[in-house]
């Protein structure tokens, strides 16, 4: 895969009375076709990364490289390879309908004729705006405001896309649409798109790869399988028919958790050792217990992402 | 590209213009009604014999000091718009900067103002039956330059704009320093030529007024003239490029 953005030490101190670090030491790559989560509390540096990687802020130090183009220097070319949706619906003309600011938009980035006319089309089609396309934006709800902000990125086709808080005011069934859209988009036309969002379902469900920032600094860069890996705790969940009596499994393993409802008991058993699974199972089956089944509860991305800061947190203040 | 981004904003412009049809509109007519109560009033006031050529040359400076006040308005308080749209930053995104998108955005509004304000300037006319000598050959050319030195000023204030956010009390103020610079007398304020307007309108009255032709006007003016509204403009862009600078290096440029 190759890299179309290459972000290495970058630093962004704001000036003023009071100095705030805002970026610290940030290196990244994201290679082309990848679909890459941004995620941070509130005021972590995300927008300010986005903005240094737009051209729209100055970096105090450190490299950006959008296909080996520099966004900062003037007549670099890096413009014509980047978009973005930075403030959802307020990106865009209320009083113009969603055909003319998708126009206008592709137009300011140059591009105009029937072949862009055509892909503005059907962009406005796919995320089913064809209908209201001569609607001026101000009378459409707020998710179609914020479809009609994301298609006007989008339609400029450059090869990489930022995001910012895509789904924000979208119905569920929308949210779902667009991810469902953002990854048929990176896969078919091999964009790279960056979604910054605290909505963890949509970074978990649409994205391959996270970058969490937390008080400036890159805390972690990893796939998303690999970083609930790190958080996968060793808990079983065991359900039982009936309510048998576990008295020797509660003696081996006095950390178990065991509730009964209906006709089902359940048991919370953490095992740090693999071999103790059978041991239980074993114990079970001598309690004169049936199992129905056994699951190891998974940690979700909110979960990593929330022990991930708090640890950066704490040791920040140590 | 760039012709496609005037494009851009040539259909962007009269959309906009058509979906606020009504202020566009009642801009129009309230520039109208000011003219007759200032025309009428001056009539009124001054014996016929003792005004001379006031009135026609208040039909030039009138019409001259309306297309300054659309061309500043086009840049300061179009910037002031768009970062309150959320749009400002997506101007700045376009390949060819934000530098050239403003411009192309004061290019299509210089076509509509002139438009308008020829609409404008013919309705005084009839209503005042004071006519004009408009010789396009010299006017057109003389309305440009002379329109560069206020877009300098419209950048230089587009630019205070990015920085300060809230200098809409003194785009205000500007319409009035407009208006000094129009009247300004030459004979008490030797140096009130060099101000921005003032030698465009001397120049646009002997064309309009006195029927000169644009080769019958003395050189040694047209070149200061030009200098004049090229060195404003400069400044302005000067200025404009400091500011949007400033703006990024704080993180600012799409505050409102």
């Amino acid at each position: 895969m190759d890299t179309v953005l290459e972000v290495s030490q970058l630093h962004k101190v704001f000036p003023g009375k009071r100095k705030v670090h805002a970026v610290n030491d940030v290196s990244f790559t994201v290679g082309r076709g990848e679909v890459v989560g941004l995620l941070g509390p509130n005021g972590a540096g995300k927008t300010t990364i986005i903005k240094c990687v737009l051209g729209l802020v100055l970096p105090t130090s450190g490299s950006i490289r959008v296909e080996g183009k520099d966004p900062q220097a003037r007549g670099s070319g890096a413009a014509h390879l980047l978009s973005a949706v930075l403030e959802g619906s307020r990106n865009i003309y209320w009083r113009l309908t969603p055909r003319a600011n998708v126009r206008f938009f592709t137009g300011l980035h140059g591009l105009d004729g029937p072949a862009q006319k055509a892909y503005n089309e059907e962009l406005l089609h796919k995320f089913g705006l064809t209908d209201n396309a001569d609607t001026e934006v101000r009378n459409l709800s707020s998710g179609m405001k914020q479809k009609v902000a994301v298609v006007c990125a989008l339609a400029k086709r450059t090869p990489l896309v930022f995001l910012d808080e895509p789904t924000l005011g979208l119905d569920v069934e929308t949210s779902y649409e667009l991810r469902g859209l953002l990854k048929q988009l990176a896969a078919d036309e091999q964009r790279t798109i960056v979604v910054s969002s605290h909505d963890m379902d949509v970074v978990q469900d649409v994205c391959r790869r996270v970058l969490i920032i937390a008080g400036g600094r890159l805390i972690a860069a990893e796939t998303v399988p690999d970083l609930l890996a790190l958080f996968r705790s060793r808990t079983y969940r065991f359900v039982l028919e009936g309510r048998p009596d576990l008295s020797g499994l509660q003696a081996a393993f006095p950390q178990a958790a065991v509730t009964a409802s209906g006709g089902q008991t359940a048991i919370e058993l953490l095992l740090p050792n693999r071999a103790d699974i059978y041991r239980a199972i074993d114990l079970i089956r001598e309690a004169g217990g049936v199992l129905e089944s056994v699951t190891q509860p998974g940690p979700d991305l909110e979960q990593a992402f929330l022990t991930l800061v708090r640890r950066e947190r704490d040791n920040a203040c140590a | 590209m760039r012709l496609t981004i005037l494009k851009a904003m040539f259909i962007r412009h009269l959309l906009i213009l058509k979906s606020y049809s009504f202020n566009s509109l009642s801009g129009i007519i309230t520039m109208y009604i000011v003219f007759c109560l200032m025309f009428f009033g001056v009539q009124a006031m001054v014996p016929a014999g003792s005004i001379g050529r006031t009135l026609e040359g208040m039909l030039v400076g009138y019409a001259l000091w309306a297309f300054a006040i659309f061309a500043f308005s086009e840049l300061a308080w179009e910037l002031t718009n768009e970062a309150q749209f959320g749009t400002l930053e997506q101007l700045h995104l376009s390949p060819a900067g934000l530098r050239w998108a403003v411009s192309a955005n004061l290019m299509t509004g210089f076509l509509y103002n002139t438009l308008i304000l020829s609409l404008l300037v013919a309705l005084m006319m009839v209503t005042t039956g004071k006519y004009l000598r408009v010789d396009l050959i010299a006017v057109i050319p003389l309305l440009v330059v002379t329109v560069l030195g206020v877009y300098g000023l419209g950048f230089a204030g587009g630019g205070l704009q990015l920085i300060f956010k809230r200098v809409q009390a003194f785009f205000q103020i500007i319409q009035f320093v407009l208006v000094g610079c129009i009247v300004a007398p030459w004979d008490r304020f030797p140096w009130a030529k060099y101000l921005p307007l003032s030698l465009g309108n001397r120049l646009l009255q002997r064309v309009m007024l006195d029927g000169e032709r644009l080769w019958e006007l003395p050189l040694g003016l047209l070149a200061t003239l030009v200098l004049l509204n090229l060195a404003y403009l400069t400044a302005g862009l000067l200025v404009f490029e400091a500011a949007t600078q400033a703006a990024r290096r704080k993180g600012m440029l799409g505050h409102y």
